[in-house]
This record gives structure tokens, sequence and C-alpha cells, in this order.
């Protein structure tokens, strides 16, 4: 799977939990997850559960604290994917 | 794999544990039982009830818990009850209680708090369903000499209850306490005659408890009680209503 497949795979997962909307509409990998995209933080273990769940992967909890924005989200699940 | 619900119960080798296990048998859910050591008791039972199983474990040790969690979803994939039944204690006054003693009856209780998360990770956040009952003491409420570190672990748990029942309210998870009395287990049989009669008389019921007294109020909050959450059921004899 490409890098961009994952980033966009990553967008569509986080779209649901996104609370601003105008920062979503130009999300990029320096995007913050939590202060741009405004998703509240007891959601961010949906979004982990979520991201295992559509790549087959396990996320730890030392990886998941690692996700601050949307381009960490999409390295570390390409790290998993070796 | 069965399309059985799975009920996964900590120290279900032994007493309370194992009454437990046969009361959430008896209901129809797939039984995984944890022991640390007492492997013997729990693969007897495990070939006594229906499609049940063993999972060993070290609660104080967290790769032990997250081995266990992988054991769990390797062999049944879901886990719809978790019992955190197994406790652990040192018996000693304060003045000469070790901080080693104190650490290893708190580690299991901190265990207690880890394999909840890893189970409601991994399995009920993602079924939007789960029952957890831990089980206390009414010693964590009374107090009990003699019992520092253990009364205040068992405090801690039914704190703990309250706490992730209120973290969990939107996502169909309730969690509970079952606080027992003196419950008659190889624990208490041991204990001289005059402990027992001193024990006896401070039970309105006049006898101790039966393990499956315990056991049946488990298997009606992980069964039934869908408007339950957060509470600690005391299950005395009278001795203590909260």
């Amino acid at each position: 799977m490409s890098e961009q497949e994952i980033f966009d795979k990553v967008v569509k997962i986080l779209e649901p939990y996104v609370k601003n909307e105008e920062a979503f509409a130009s999300v990029v990998k320096e995007t913050s997850i939590l202060e741009d995209l405004k998703v509240n933080s007891a959601r961010l273990v949906d979004v982990v559960l979520a991201f295992e769940d559509e790549f087959d992967i396990e996320i730890a909890d030392e990886d998941a604290d690692a996700v601050v924005t949307v381009g960490d989200a999409v390295r570390i699940i390409t790290e998993k994917l070796g | 794999m069965s399309d059985k619900k799975v009920a996964l119960v900590t120290g279900g080798g032994t007493g309370i544990g194992s009454a437990i296990c046969r009361a959430l048998a008896a209901e129809g859910f797939r039984v995984a039982i944890h022991y640390r050591s007492s492997e013997a008791g729990a693969a007897a039972l495990a070939k006594e009830l229906d499609d049940a199983f063993t999972i060993q474990g070290d609660l104080s040790d967290a790769s032990s818990i997250d081995a266990m969690v992988k054991t769990l979803k390797a062999e049944a994939g879901r886990c719809d009850v978790l019992v955190n039944n197994a406790g652990f204690n040192v018996n000693a006054p304060m003045m000469t209680m070790k901080l080693g003693d104190y650490d290893a009856v708190a580690a299991v209780e901190r265990g207690a708090w880890y394999l909840t998360k890893m189970i409601v990770r991994r399995f009920m956040f993602r079924a939007e369903s789960g029952r957890i009952v831990n089980i206390s003491s009414i010693v964590g409420h009374t107090g009990n000499a003699g019992q520092v570190p253990y009364t205040m672990a068992k405090a801690g748990l039914d704190a703990m209850t309250k706490s992730m029942a209120l973290e969990m309210q939107d996502r169909g998870v309730l969690v509970n306490s079952v606080a027992p009395g003196f419950i008659d287990t190889e624990m208490t049989e041991v204990l001289p005659e005059e402990i027992k009669e001193s024990i006896l008389s401070k039970i309105p019921l006049g006898r101790m408890g039966k393990a499956e007294e315990i056991a049946e109020v488990v298997t009606f909050l992980a069964t039934k009680a869908g408007y339950i959450t957060g509470t600690v059921l005391h299950v005395n004899g009278g001795m203590y209503g909260g």
C-alpha cells in the first residue's frame, strides 16, 4: 500500500471525529489531530481501534501516544505494515 | 470458534473464583479460567465445564497480562464478561509489614486495572458491549487489623469500579463490584476455631457465606442487571450494608 493510500484511509477514519471542518478541508501530514482537527481526546482510542481494524495491525500504547499529527499516524501504520 | 459468549475469570481455579466459573458456565458462557500458580485446580475445572479453557498469567506483570489478552484473542476471539476476582493478601500488623508486602498486594489490583483496560480496548469497545465485575471485600469498607494493604487495595478496587463505570457509560460497558463478607472457602477453613466463632458472632445471619452465593450475584450482574453500573453490591449476611 502506498503512503498516499494510507494517508487517504487515515483521513477517512478521522472524518467522523473531526470538530474543525475548516482545518479538515485542508488536511496535510503536519495537521495535528487534537489541536487542529479538534478531535476529542476521549475518542482517540476509537481512532486507534479503527486504524487497527482497517490495516489489520496492533498499535501498542507507546505507539498510540506518539500519534500527534496525521503524518505520525501514517508513519506508524507504514512501519507496522512493514 | 464457538459463538458462545466468553467470560474471563481471574483466579478462577480456586475458592470463590471456581464457583463463579461454574455459575457462568451454567448460564451458557464459555469460561476462560485464569490462574497464576494453581494450574491443577484450573485444569480440572476446565475439564469439568463445557468448552472452558485455562489461561496462565501473572497479574503483577504487564507483559504477562498482554500475553493473556493475546491468548484470549487467539482462543476465543471475544470477551463479553471480565470478572476481576484474583487477589493477594499478606496478613501482618502494619508495624511489621514490609514495603515489599504492600507492593505485592497492591500489584494485583494494579493488574486488575491494566487487564480491564486491555480487555476493554481489545474486545468490549469494539463490541460496544461488556460487563465487568470486580470482586472486592467487606474489609475494604470496614477496615481490618492486620490487613492494611489488602483493605486499601480492595477499597481502591471499588473506587476504580465507580470511575470506570463513569468512563464507559456511553460505551455499553457496565462495571460493578461485589464485596463479599466472610465466605466459607479454603482460606477460611484453616482459621482457628476461636477466630471462626468471633467472626460468626458478628454476622447477623449467623453463618459464613457460600462461594455459590457470591457467584450468583456475579452472574446476575454479568447477565441481567442492565440498569446497574458503578455500584458495589455487599454480600455479607448483614454485617455491613454500605
